[in-house]
This record gives C-alpha cells, sequence and structure tokens, in this order.
C-alpha cells in the first residue's frame, strides 16, 4: 500500500473535510437558528483570536500552562529515559520495577490529584508532579523494550574491545534506545498538555485551562473557542517540536510522520 | 534476563516492603491526610458494606463504557477502512493526525454548551478522546497488512470484501488491541476528570466531595475503587485479546 502517491484530487480531499466544517459552522452561526452563544461566527472566533494573540497578559497564561507542561515533561524526560534504560538492562531493575510500572499503568494518576493538592499545595507544583507522574509511564515503557531490543552483537563487539559498562552504556545501549525514548516522548507530550490543561481546568488561577472554564462561566463562548483553538495550536507544536528534535538527534532513522513531508 | 523464580518473588517482595515501609511510617507523627494501607483497607471494605460506594461506581462505569464502546468502535471501523481506501485516507487522515496532540477534554466546554451539563457531554468527550487511538492503531494496523498476503488472497479469487474480512482485519488486530488498550486508559482518566470539573455523581464527584469536606477515607477509597477499576478493565481486555489473538504468540504481561 503506497505511502505519499500524489494525484491531482489528493489536495483537494486533504482540504476537504476542514473546509467544509467552517463553512458548515458559519452558515449555521449565520442562520439565526442557534444563539450566538452557542455558535459563535467563526469571524468572531478569529477576532478573538487575536486578541489572545496580541495581548500579553493571555500570553503570559499560556506561558503558565506550556511552562508547567514542559516543566514536568522534562522530569519525567530524563528520570524516565533513565529507569527505562536500567530496567532495559538490568534483569534485578527489570524485576523490582517492572510489575509495580505494568500494573499502575491502566490506573488514571488523575484521580490522586487531590492528595498532591495537599501535599505539595494548590499551585503549580502540584501540577508540574502530576504531570511527571502521568508522563513517566509510557516513556519508561517504551525505553524499557527499547533496552532490551539493543542488538547483543553491538554490546558484544564493544565488550570485546575493551569498553567499560559506562561506556557501553552511553555510546551503544543508548544510541540504539533512542529511537524508543523518543516514541515514549510523543506519547507522553498530549498526555502532559491533557493533564496540564485538566488540573487548570480543576483548581487553578491562571493557565489556559483556567482561561478555558472562566470564557465559560463567563458566557464569551467565541472566546472559550479561541483559547481551545490555541491549547489545540500549542498541542500540535509541542509535538512537531519533540518530532523535529527527534530527527535531529536520531539522524540515522528518519520518522515517518503524516505532517512531516 | 531474571529466571521465572526471581521475577515471581522479587516483585512482590518489593511490593510487600513498600506497603510495610508505608505502613510504619504513619505510626509517626504525620498528618491527617495520609492514610495507612490497612486503614485504606479497612475503610473499603466498610464503604463497600454501607452502600457509599457503589452507586457512585455505577454512575462512573455508565459513562465510561458506553463512551469507551462508541469512540473506540468508530475509531476501529473508520481506521481500518482509512488504511484500505485511500480516498477516506485522504478525507480523514489528515483532521485526525493534526489534531491527535490536541487535549480533548478541552472539547468538554463545547460539548457541554451544545448537549447541556448531563452524562451525553461526558459520554461524548470521552467517545472523542477514545477515537484517536483506535484510529491510528487500525489504520496502522490495516496499512502494514503484507502486500504479499494481499496479492496471494486477489491469487486465490477472492472478493475484495473478502480480503479486508479475512487478510487485513486479522493482520490489523495486534495493534487494533494495542490501540484499544491505551484508549481504555484514556477513557478512565477522562471519565474522572470530567466527573472532578462537573458531576453530582461518580468516583471524580466523590473523590472531589470527600476531599472538601475533609473526608479523606472516603478520598482513599475512591481512589482504589477508581485504581482497581483501571486495573480490572486493562486485565479484561487482555485476557480478550488472548483469546482472540491465541494464534498470535502475545507476550504481554
Amino acid at each position: 500500500m503506497s505511502v505519499g502517491r500524489r494525484e491531482p484530487a489528493a489536495g483537494f480531499r486533504r482540504v476537504a473535510l476542514p473546509a467544509a466544517g467552517v463553512i458548515l459552522w458559519e452558515t449555521a452561526a449565520r442562520s439565526g437558528l442557534f444563539s450566538p452563544l452557542i455558535v459563535p461566527p467563526v469571524t468572531r472566533i478569529g477576532y478573538q483570536l487575536w486578541l489572545l494573540a496580541t495581548q500579553p497578559e493571555s500570553l503570559v497564561e499560556a506561558w503558565y500552562s506550556v511552562a508547567r507542561g514542559l516543566g514536568g515533561f522534562a522530569l519525567a524526560a530524563v528520570v524516565g529515559a533513565a529507569l527505562g534504560v536500567v530496567m532495559g538492562r538490568s534483569a534485578l531493575a527489570a524485576a523490582c520495577l517492572g510489575p509495580i510500572f505494568s500494573g499502575t499503568y491502566p490506573i488514571p494518576k488523575i484521580a490522586l490529584f487531590p492528595i498532591f493538592i495537599y501535599l505539595f499545595g494548590i499551585g503549580s507544583l502540584s501540577k508540574v508532579l502530576l504531570v511527571f507522574l502521568e508522563c513517566l509511564y509510557p516513556i519508561v515503557i517504551t525505553t524499557q523494550s527499547g533496552g532490551r531490543a539493543v542488538n547483543r552483537v553491538l554490546v558484544w563487539s564493544a565488550a570485546n574491545m575493551g569498553a567499560s559498562r559506562a561506556r557501553i552504556l552511553w555510546s551503544v545501549v543508548l544510541p540504539a534506545t533512542a529511537p524508543f525514548i523518543f516514541a515514549g516522548f510523543r506519547i507522553a507530550m498530549p498526555i502532559a498538555m491533557v493533564v496540564v490543561i485538566i488540573t487548570e481546568m480543576i483548581s487553578s488561577a491562571d493557565g489556559l485551562g483556567y482561561l478555558v472554564m472562566y470564557s465559560l462561566a463567563s458566557f464569551k463562548t467565541d472566546r472559550m473557542l479561541a483559547v481551545v483553538l490555541v491549547i489545540a495550536l500549542v498541542g500540535v507544536a509541542l509535538d512537531r517540536l519533540v518530532v523535529s528534535l527527534r530527527n535531529r538527534l536520531v539522524f540515522w532513522e528518519r520518522l515517518e510522520t503524516y505532517y512531516a513531508e | 534476563m531474571a529466571g521465572p523464580f526471581a521475577a515471581r518473588f522479587v516483585a512482590p517482595a518489593f511490593l510487600i516492603a513498600l506497603l510495610a515501609l508505608w505502613q510504619i511510617a504513619t505510626r509517626f507523627d504525620h498528618p491527617d491526610f495520609i492514610l495507612g494501607p490497612l486503614e485504606v483497607a479497612r475503610h473499603f471494605v466498610e464503604a463497600l458494606w454501607s452502600g457509599e460506594l457503589l452507586p457512585h461506581v455505577g454512575a462512573s462505569l455508565g459513562r465510561s463504557l458506553p463512551g469507551f464502546m462508541v469512540g473506540s468502535l468508530l475509531g476501529v471501523v473508520l481506521g481500518l477502512l482509512a488504511g484500505v481506501a485511500r480516498s477516506l485516507d485522504q478525507l480523514l487522515s489528515p483532521v485526525v493526525f493534526l489534531t491527535y496532540p490536541v487535549p480533548k477534554i478541552v472539547f468538554l466546554p463545547i460539548v457541554m454548551l451544545w448537549v447541556g451539563i448531563g452524562d451525553v457531554s461526558k459520554i461524548a468527550v470521552i467517545a472523542l478522546a477514545c477515537f484517536y487511538p483506535c484510529f491510528i492503531n487500525a489504520y496502522y494496523g490495516a496499512r502494514g497488512t503484507s502486500t504479499i498476503m494481499v496479492w496471494s488472497g486477489l491469487n486465490l479469487g477472492a472478493r475484495r470484501s473478502q480480503i479486508f474480512r479475512k487478510v487485513v482485519v486479522p493482520s490489523a488486530l495486534p495493534l487494533v488491541f494495542a490501540g484499544l488498550r491505551v484508549s481504555l486508559a484514556l477513557s478512565f482518566i477522562l471519565l474522572f476528570s470530567t466527573e472532578m470539573i462537573n458531576a453530582r455523581s461518580g468516583l471524580g464527584f466523590l473523590i472531589r466531595q470527600s476531599e472538601s469536606s475533609l473526608r479523606f477515607d472516603l478520598m482513599y477509597v475512591a481512589i482504589v475503587a477508581v485504581a482497581v477499576l483501571g486495573y480490572a478493565g486493562d486485565q479484561l481486555l487482555l485476557l480478550v485479546r488472548r483469546r482472540v489473538l491465541a494464534w498470535q504468540d502475545a507476550s504481554v504481561r
């Protein structure tokens, strides 16, 4: 089944669904059947989007969300990759930690949020730590499977040539595991944003998630939809950031992403 | 790799050691909101008998199961079809892959606006979130079908529908189950967040309510119930997977 074959109709089909959605939305908004509160016209959402992008205070809210998400993600990336490599290479570590990770993996960690609030306060720390906890799992699990799959011949030949254990870990195991680590990162990044937005919606006085709930509560639905669009764009941008970082670091093996063409 | 003996005993020993440490730690001076594992277990049994827990479990399942079913069914079917039909692929995939990294919970306020604050909006958001992993996995599963298999099928005179049912679907099934597993975990995350944001019943609501009324015993009980539900659902799915994919050596714990 071919991957990137182009047809004349292909370009049209690619934009057909989004374009149809926008047109349908606009006609529904202009038809007068719905209250503009429920279906605000596209133009007003666009205007609010413009306001969001140009006002410094809304940029600060976006910055709060991104900083919380990236902070927890970065923590999980470092700890998770290290744990995953150790668990992939050491039988004892895998036997101790493996069942804990695979056993608590399907449990929604978000349920711990109230306890986190009591332990770490209602500010950013509890949110960052919850992001860390949720992101840790996919990173550890994919890294571990990658660490296990390192080609033995490479490890043996490095050992044969006199490389120390630390050297093997750094120069053989880590590069061989890197594609898996980044696969984990790619799963974890959207999760980080989900957790940030959820925790901000539940309890916060700043950030994009709070802005969504605040706009809804003050019946500014056009503004709410604009914030939703901003969150969507941030999510896509962060994903592309991970992909481009991956393609730069793991230069010997390109990732086939859908929109990287 | 550790032998089966070590793997069987090291992990439970480690777990028990952790729990024992936690239990011992609670003997010392500690804030009210930290309960030892034994206390939590006692409260759990009490809440189970007193009927404080079960209605909320029912309410939660009544939201998560329909959402998961609808979302994953749509995702698997559309993903498989987009994997084999190029026109559908070009129509759907750009939208799906572009909106995939968007946190789906942000659609909750919008859906709430349209269909009200009740269960339907929660089910819709859960279904939306479950759609994505299923679609993407089914899509790649269908596209990863070995071309030689399809050719041999065609050569043996199979019709297109037969090829879809007997070649494409079975070879996509392992990935489909991987997608279902991710979706199931997601459905629980979404369930509890929607219930924490606004609900009058359900485990997420119970956690919030007991937290704000300082009934930490009930909060822990609800959290444990969440954990049990998530774990049980995952195990159930793995069981089905082992049944359905008996022909494939599924070495998943």
